[in-house]
């Protein structure tokens, strides 16, 4: 919202203050403002003239040369305006003049001489109007500056909208002048308004609020007999700056006491309106706007109804079929309230933020319509003396709040706030934002809070804090330490878990952490072929398209594969991030802590690859919990970019904890048919929830163990898996340890068997061994192996 | 007999030194001091030598093997030092320029600043938290005082799902879960993903992170607000920071404050990364609403406390001068890789 120094200057005297500093000042105690524009600095020169003749430039269907009295002399200027004419008055800018920060010069136009020129409006900058130049009151004294007559120079300061949202009382110039007496110290003008008393004994206007719970308050009034069309130039100006075009007399009136007091106001023709009803449509219907646009109205939207007909918006817009046109003479004044939820649904639904409905939605105080219909008189009044009030004033209030009351006391705010205020310094800024304190004993202070903001801005204590620290500024407390209990904590250990993982991840195994996005990405899906079951949808994304989320990391890793892969040949990426599932419709979906792992290389097989990863994977459970994962083969799992054959499920005591596959080779050459991909999605939450196995020291043998190792052949089929099977069942009685030392497979000389190694430990804890008892335990191992179909080889 | 021990003498003296290697050594000492060496074979003809001249030819034999064993000894201490010699002065230079090769990974920069201001939040007595990235709309929006139709709903484009979730657009949506599970005294941080439906360019991300903190205990007022964030500031920044409090509006906050710090690179001169203000705007921060301690279950006649919220993304691309938001989720690891561990 824009603010003009000048409007603020109507209700405080701020004669000797540096508006700079006062600006910052502003920032510092209400809102944050986003720019200062000083109007005016670069306009200079400008008079009043008078055009003395006119004459057609030859040649030309538009020019004209005119002779123009600028009081001091008189010169020539060649003008293209259509309404020149002999006797106006003009706002003239002399040769050396500057405006807007564009220079005037002497010159020559079309062949003439011409030094300056007529401006219009919006060269000026006080309005868009740019039909012909400004034709002055006959009364200006010619030769004056025109910055005499038209209030050019103004400092302009734009404050955060997001900033006011919840204050109300800040959408006009009068509460933000409040604001600046308070900050500054002084003392806010009363509003000057016209005591509509005097009407009284008009006829009462028509109104019937149908929809009770929607409109708070009607306040209405007619006026007749408006003779005037435009708007003086301060009112053109001051709307020009804030934002606003100025239209008409009339539209820019009510435009006017809005940016004034935040209270907006509709002008029907008053010939269009008989009897006013505020209720909400029927059906489904559509509308016409001022705006000139048909809209379609969803039954159980607000209106306004003049008898059975609609004809406006309530708190958005007005129709086109009553609004004010040049004939108007009469209007027919609305200064409503209405509940804020409705006028916003309404406006969002229609994509129609206007500025009445930006103010209606942050909840006005209902005692302003009257106010505001007191306060247009009055400013109407001074635009065109010859306006006659028609009725009296007419007024439904329907919801009046409650007055607020806070108690608290000295203590307690010195506490919250730690200053130590005086009560009288408290009593001073609160009263300063027009608060009503009554001090009790002990310190006790009941505070009124004004009606203005006490629709939902202020209403506890808390609020109160706010406003008395906010006027001693936030720059003058002292920081001062408390006497909390410090206690340092120990992390988490689902938390340390995560860090740790990664920490391996990246300094053992030499892994990038990546972060993906926690959606799925349709155009990849469509370019590497992945394809995703349905999952949790967001309704309102940016691309329609890209609205799925992820129930699985897998695709997500591999998009990141694949923007990688044209800089790097083998690297390796992680992850930790969430997965959802989303099963039963229009239920909460369950999120899931995952970490993910992908390896690709041009170099290692998919075997060598898929070991590797194996490892990353039994390391971090390792290392972290001391367990040591299952691999069971895949059964389940059937997204297609899982490898039918070589994919694995992640057990751990019977729970699922991920999987591991190798990336099935129809997505694989999609990414790049010379790479081997592998990746793994591993949950982190279930692990962390899995308890530490403790390690129980184990006494190392005082005798002496023998180490053997066999060469077991088998069939090439046979895991690894079903040698321990037998070895562990072969009841040993002296085998401490045993470990793989080498797995060599040869297509040409082991034909279709592949030829396992393995390392025997034997030895007691309580004798050394007789090389009987070892040759025994031997010849049982080897007998055990035989049985299953596992030779030792020599 | 005399005679022949001097001739050995002479014998092992020359045979000594024109030794060269470990081996003649060893073959000089198998000669003359081995089981059937010259000497020790002189030593044990001795009874056969004169009873007169026994006892000098004794001596002399003796004199000889000893002189001749230390002799052994040092020759082949020698010859060793002159062998290590040749070894270390023919072996091979070492290029040590060749670089390394590291194969260690990287980071993400934000788990990297996220864990330094863990560290520091822990050093301090906070919990470190972790919450959801789909919400409810009553964790995100009611639960910290923004009811349905409130306006401040616009200061965020949020991600709605079909189902009536979202995707958090605010790490305060933890704040609700988080007061019901520990009470108070409270002190903890909740550092996470947020999302918010908006157009991407260098300073605007649909996914970014943040991490909230909040304190709540009896009597926490402005003022300890203020000494907390500077102390908690100083020791990210690791040096002293200048702050400064402005009223900022967020409804589950009041009153809300934006805090800014002194330009750190100016400092307070007015430069290009301050917008010559002099001062940065880092982090939106509060004392917490009366009506969202209630919805936590805290009596806030009887406790009050503050919540600040720091942009992680954004102190991370502060840290390594990072200018475009986008590169954090970009997964290209030409960026990625450049980060560190620690």
């Amino acid at each position: 919202m824009y603010i003009s120094i000048n409007w603020i200057k109507d209700f405080v005297d701020l004669d000797g203050i540096d508006i700079k500093n006062l600006i910052y000042k502003f920032t510092m105690s209400t809102a944050e403002v986003e720019g200062i524009i000083e109007y005016g600095k670069n306009t200079y020169g400008v008079v009043v003239g008078k055009i003395l003749s006119v004459e057609d430039v030859e040649n030309s269907k538009k020019l004209h040369r005119l002779v123009v009295d600028i009081g001091d002399k008189k010169v020539n200027c060649i003008c293209g305006a259509p309404n020149v004419k002999v006797g106006i008055k003009v706002a003239f800018a002399k040769a050396g003049s500057m405006v807007n920060g564009f220079e005037i010069k002497s010159t020559l136009i079309a062949g003439n001489p011409s030094d300056g020129m007529c401006l219009s409006e919006k060269e000026l900058g006080i309005s868009e109007d740019h039909t012909g130049i400004m034709i002055l009151d006959d009364d200006t004294p010619l030769g004056i500056d025109i910055k005499q007559i038209i209030p050019i120079d103004d400092v302009i300061y734009e404050v955060d909208n997001k900033s006011l949202t919840n204050r109300p009382d800040l959408w006009g110039h009068y509460g933000i002048a409040r604001e600046i007496a308070a900050i500054t110290g002084r003392k806010l003008k009363p509003l000057e308004v016209e005591d509509l008393s005097c009407y009284d004994n008009l006829k009462k206007l028509d109104i019937n609020i149908e929809s009770s719970e929607n409109c708070y308050r009607y306040s209405a009034l007619t006026i007749d007999n408006v003779t005037k069309k435009v708007s003086s130039y301060k009112m053109k100006t001051r709307l020009t700056y804030c934002g606003l075009r100025p239209i008409s007399l009339l539209v820019d009136m009510t435009n006017y006491i809005m940016l004034e007091l935040g209270q907006p106001m509709h002008a029907f023709d008053k010939n269009f309106i008989k009897q006013i009803n505020v209720k909400t449509l029927k059906e489904d219907t559509m509308f016409k706007t001022l705006d000139d646009t048909e809209r379609k109205l969803d039954a159980g939207t607000l209106m306004i109804y003049n008898e059975n007909t609609p004809v406006a918006i309530a708190g958005v817009m007005g129709g086109q079929n009553t609004q004010i046109t040049d004939n108007t003479t009469s209007l027919f004044l609305e200064s409503a309230n209405f509940e804020p939820v409705i006028v916003r649904k309404t406006a969002s639904k229609l994509g129609l933020r206007t500025d009445a409905s930006a103010r209606y939605e942050k909840t006005l105080d209902p005692e302003l319509t009257k106010i505001a219909v007191e306060r247009f008189v009055k400013i109407l009044k001074e635009e065109d003396s010859n306006i006659e009030v028609s009725s009296r004033f007419s007024d439904l209030y329907v919801k009046k709040y409650d007055t607020i009351f806070i108690d608290i006391t000295r203590d307690y705010i010195n506490k919250k706030i730690g200053v130590d205020f005086s009560l009288d310094r408290i009593v001073k800024i609160l009263e300063s934002l027009e608060f009503k304190v009554t001090v009790k004993d002990n310190e006790m202070l009941t505070i009124e809070v004004p009606t203005f903001r006490a629709t939902k801005d202020v209403s506890g204590k808390a609020d109160i804090i706010e406003e008395i620290s906010r006027i001693h500024g936030y720059d003058n407390i002292v920081p001062q330490t408390n006497f909390w209990k410090i206690s340092p904590v120990r992390e988490e250990e689902a938390h340390s878990l995560e860090y740790s993982s990664k920490k391996l991840l990246a300094e053992k195994f030499g892994l990038s952490e990546i972060h993906s996005y926690v959606w799925y990405d349709t155009k990849l899906n469509n370019e590497l072929g992945i394809e995703v079951e349905d999952n949790l949808k967001i309704v309102n994304g940016l691309n329609k398209l890209d609205s799925t989320l992820r129930a699985k990391m897998g695709p997500t890793m591999l998009y990141a594969i694949y923007k990688n892969i044209k800089n790097y040949d083998d690297f390796g990426i992680f992850e930790i991030g969430r997965t959802f599932e989303y099963k039963v419709k229009n239920e909460n979906c369950k999120e899931y802590k995952v970490l993910a792992i992908a390896k690709t290389s041009t170099k290692k097989t998919d075997e060598e690859l898929l070991i590797e990863l194996k490892s990353m994977l039994d390391s971090i459970v390792k290392i972290n919990k001391n367990i040591d994962l299952e691999y069971v083969e895949n059964t389940t799992l059937n997204d297609n970019f899982i490898h039918p054959v070589n994919s694995f499920v992640l057990k751990y005591d019977n729970v699922e904890l991920g999987y591991i596959t190798v990336v099935n080779p129809k997505i694989r050459d999609n990414i790049n048919p010379k790479s081997s991909i592998v990746l793994a999605e591993l949950r982190i939450d279930l692990l962390s929830n899995i308890e530490n196995k403790p390690i129980t020291y184990k006494e190392i043998s005082k005798y002496q163990t023998v180490d053997f190792d066999f060469s077991i052949i088998v069939d090439e089929n046979v895991k690894y898996l079903d040698i321990q099977n037998v070895i562990n069942n072969s009841d040993l009685k002296y085998l401490q340890d045993y470990k793989l030392v080498d797995i060599y497979e040869n297509k040409e000389k082991l034909n279709d068997k592949k030829n396992v190694t393995i390392r025997f430990t034997i030895g007691s804890y309580d004798k050394t061994l007789t090389k009987e008892e070892i040759d025994e335990e031997r010849e049982k191992i080897i007998s055990n192996l035989d049985k299953n179909g596992m030779k030792i080889n020599g | 007999m005399i005679d022949k021990i001097n001739d050995l003498k002479a014998q092992a003296k020359e045979k000594l030194s024109n030794a060269t290697h470990s081996m003649d050594i060893e073959n000089i000492r198998v000669e003359f001091l081995g089981k059937k060496g010259k000497i020790i074979e002189i030593l044990k003809d001795l009874k056969n030598v004169e009873a007169s001249k026994r006892k000098e030819v004794a001596t002399l034999a003796n004199n000889l093997k000893n002189q001749l064993e230390e002799a052994i000894e040092n020759k082949k201490e020698e010859i060793k030092n002159k062998e290590y010699e040749k070894k270390i002065n023919s072996a091979k230079k070492i290029d040590l320029t060749v670089p390394s090769n590291l194969n260690i990974g990287s980071l993400h920069p934000i788990t990297i600043v996220q864990k330094e201001l863990e560290e520091i939040f822990e050093s301090m007595g906070f919990t470190v938290e972790d919450g959801n990235e789909v919400e409810t709309e009553y964790n995100n929006f009611e639960a910290v005082n923004v009811p349905k139709h409130h306006p401040a709903r616009d200061m965020q484009d949020t991600f709605w799902l079909e189902n009536g979730q979202l995707l958090k657009t605010q790490t305060s949506a933890a704040q609700n879960k988080i007061m019901l599970k520990y009470g108070t005294p409270l002190k903890a941080i909740f550092p996470g993903r947020c999302f918010r439906n908006e157009e991407l360019d260098a300073s605007h991300e649909n996914t970014f992170f943040q991490m909230e903190g909040m304190m709540i205990d009896k009597d926490v007022s402005i003022a300890n607000l203020i000494y907390f964030m500077k102390t908690l500031l100083s020791q990210i920044f690791k040096k002293d920071v200048e702050v400064r409090l402005r009223p900022g509006y967020f409804p589950f906050v009041e009153p809300g404050f934006e805090l800014d710090i002194k330009c750190l690179y100016c400092g307070g001169e007015g430069c290009k990364v301050c917008k010559h203000g002099g001062w940065i705007e880092l982090c939106p921060c509060g004392m917490i609403h009366p009506n969202v301690l209630k919805m936590g279950g805290i009596n806030p006649e009887e406790y009050s406390g503050f919540a600040f919220g720091l942009g992680l993304s954004r102190l991370a691309m502060m840290k390594y001068g990072i200018n475009d938001l986008r590169v954090l989720n970009s997964c290209d690891l030409r960026s990625l890789k450049q980060m560190d561990i620690k």
